[in-house]
């Protein structure tokens, strides 16, 4: 038997980590996701303080930061899911297309469909994968069913699922694989044509081989679609984004272009954190 | 061998024993009334049975009247029980989770769920009985009902709760109003769960004496009018057990029996839909 104690080893003193981000140079494009101030509360505890970001439309935007800095809180702020839980509120502005969403006056249902979420545990409804897709395509449209197909079958082509899929819609979306449910999650998400797309840690319950299509994946969606991706990997952050979000503690620290923050950040705490030292 | 390891063994060991003794016990009693009904009841057991009405004191004859009163009183119990039970239960999971009133409504329901059958059935005795001036079936199914509506508030509510509320949360996201992610999504993942319940339900009520007593009282004659006074098994059991009669004991045992495997059955079934579920 091997020796128990050989696989709790500490590691070593890490030597910094050396991420090279991509080296994408797009100009800066007009202002998506206006943050205004933005601050939010679990009950008492604040979990985001006088945030202000603009977040750039048709690119990827990177948040990235240790457990608790309030990262998925941000996303969860922008479609206002946390109205789902009494205790959480959020204060600031959220602006979109020049109005305000976090107002309670914008319709819930006008603003989700405008932004789409993607959540770190691939959530398949028990149903058909057609179902899957389409389910919430027949509530905002009324389409007859062969433009219902061709929408099914163009968010399963973009989320780059078709191939995998197209013999057995009609079979359980339970019975795919983890990464294939994810991918499909992203092809439901997209088949109401959002302008934004928030993936809260899309990747990080899948294997790499997944995670890897679903960062191709995210590549091609930019053209498409304004980006929101919160990441724990820092490399993966560095691969696929253009700007970067860095937050610690509930504040936004630093934010630039990806190839900016993980070369020659401004901040001594970014420095910090890109480098491995903490988080 | 450590010693620590030969501890575990020994402490596994009895746990082991201990719960092997515990399921021969309850299967025990189980095999052992199944095999008293049967054997006591076994000259009653014939075609007869599902076609002949209750026999007058001294002759043959069957339970048809029973089963059809029982089946006729529990689908009514069900139709009556089973919308109203998913509704509130919804309403707890669902809508007023975070609110003082559910709490109040699934204290209230916990109280239901634990009231003796026998006050339910003189509460509908007061609320319909009194007033028509008779019994009726009408009266034996809103007992029923009454009995049957706690358990499936109680089960739908938890069968939502079990739902991860990431599914909620991604229905949610797509913009889908809640009635709609209540009734296509979350109700499709708790599906196995609430027909657990209300198949749990069934067997619970398919038992069911005292609440009859009052309500549906029996009849002796065949009568398919739920107007009337309305026959049922449990009800034909206690009377022909306590009867001085043989040919109603037999009758009796067989009916018990047709219960006991009645329950079993749905017992089974219930464990097969749950897997189905899997």
């Amino acid at each position: 038997m091997m020796d128990e104690t050989a696989m709790y080893q500490q590691p070593t003193e890490a030597a910094p980590l050396r991420i090279i981000p991509n080296q994408d140079n797009t100009p800066d494009g007009v202002t998506q996701v206006a943050i205004r101030q933005l601050n939010f509360f679990y009950g008492k505890s604040r979990a985001l303080k006088d945030v202000t970001v603009d977040v750039p439309a048709n690119a990827v935007t990177a948040i990235i930061g240790p457990s608790g800095c309030g990262k998925s809180t941000l996303l969860r702020a922008i479609n206002r899911i946390y109205e789902l839980y009494p205790d959480q509120r959020a204060e600031g502005e959220i602006e979109i297309d020049g109005r305000n969403v976090l107002d309670r006056k914008y319709p819930l249902s006008d603003l989700r469909r405008k932004v789409g979420m993607v959540f770190q545990k691939p959530t398949p409804f028990a149903s058909s994968i057609r179902n899957n897709v389409g389910f919430a395509l027949s509530y905002y449209e009324r389409l007859s069913k062969s433009e219902i197909n061709d929408r099914i079958e163009d968010a399963l082509k973009q989320s780059a699922l078709w191939d995998e899929v197209k013999d057995k819609l009609n079979q359980s979306a339970l019975g795919l694989s983890g990464g294939q449910q994810q991918r499909l999650c992203i092809a439901r998400t997209i088949a109401v044509k959002p302008e934004i797309l928030l993936l809260d840690e899309a990747t990080s319950a899948l294997d790499p081989i997944s995670t890897a299509k679903i960062e191709e994946l995210i590549h091609e969606l930019r053209e498409k679609f304004t980006i929101l991706i919160v990441t724990h990997n820092m490399q993966q952050a560095a691969r696929v984004s253009q700007r970067t979000a860095f937050f610690h503690l509930g504040e936004l620290v630093e934010f630039g272009r990806t190839r900016d923050i993980f070369t020659n950040p401004v901040q001594q705490r970014t420095q910090d954190y890109i480098t491995g030292r903490f988080g | 061998m450590p010693s620590r390891l030969i501890t575990r063994r020994i402490v596994d060991g009895l746990a082991f024993l201990f719960a092997s003794a515990a399921t021969l016990f309850g299967l025990f009693w189980l095999f052992w009334i199944l095999w008293t009904t049967l054997a006591h009841g076994f000259a009653a057991l014939n075609g007869k049975l599902f076609t002949e009405m209750t026999p007058p004191p001294g002759s043959e004859g069957g339970l048809l009247n029973a089963f059809y009163g029982s089946v006729m009183m529990i689908l009514l119990a069900l139709l009556i029980g089973t919308p109203l039970g998913i509704a509130a239960g919804t309403y707890l999971a669902e809508h007023g989770r975070y609110s003082r009133l559910a709490k109040v409504v699934s204290f209230l329901n916990d109280v239901l769920l634990s009231a003796p059958s026998i006050v339910i059935g003189l509460f509908v005795y007061e609320l319909l009985v009194l007033p028509a001036g008779h019994f009726s079936g009408y009266a034996g199914a809103l007992a029923l009902a009454l009995i049957l509506l706690p358990i499936v508030v109680r089960t739908s509510d938890e069968a939502l709760r079990l739902v991860p509320d990431q599914m909620r949360e991604a229905a949610f996201a797509l913009g889908i109003p809640r009635w709609r992610v209540t009734s296509r999504i979350l109700y499709k993942a708790a599906a196995t769960a609430i027909s657990t319940g209300v198949l749990l339900g069934i067997a619970r009520i398919a038992g069911e004496t005292a609440p009859l007593l009052f309500t549906a009282l029996g009849n002796q004659f065949w009568s398919a009018q739920l107007s009337q006074p309305l026959a049922s098994v449990p009800v034909v059991i206690f009377q022909y057990a306590m009867s001085p009669y043989d040919e109603w004991h037999t009758l009796a045992w067989a009916g018990a029996f047709i219960l006991t495997v009645f329950v079993l059955g749905l017992n089974l079934a219930v464990r097969l839909v749950a897997r189905r579920g899997k």
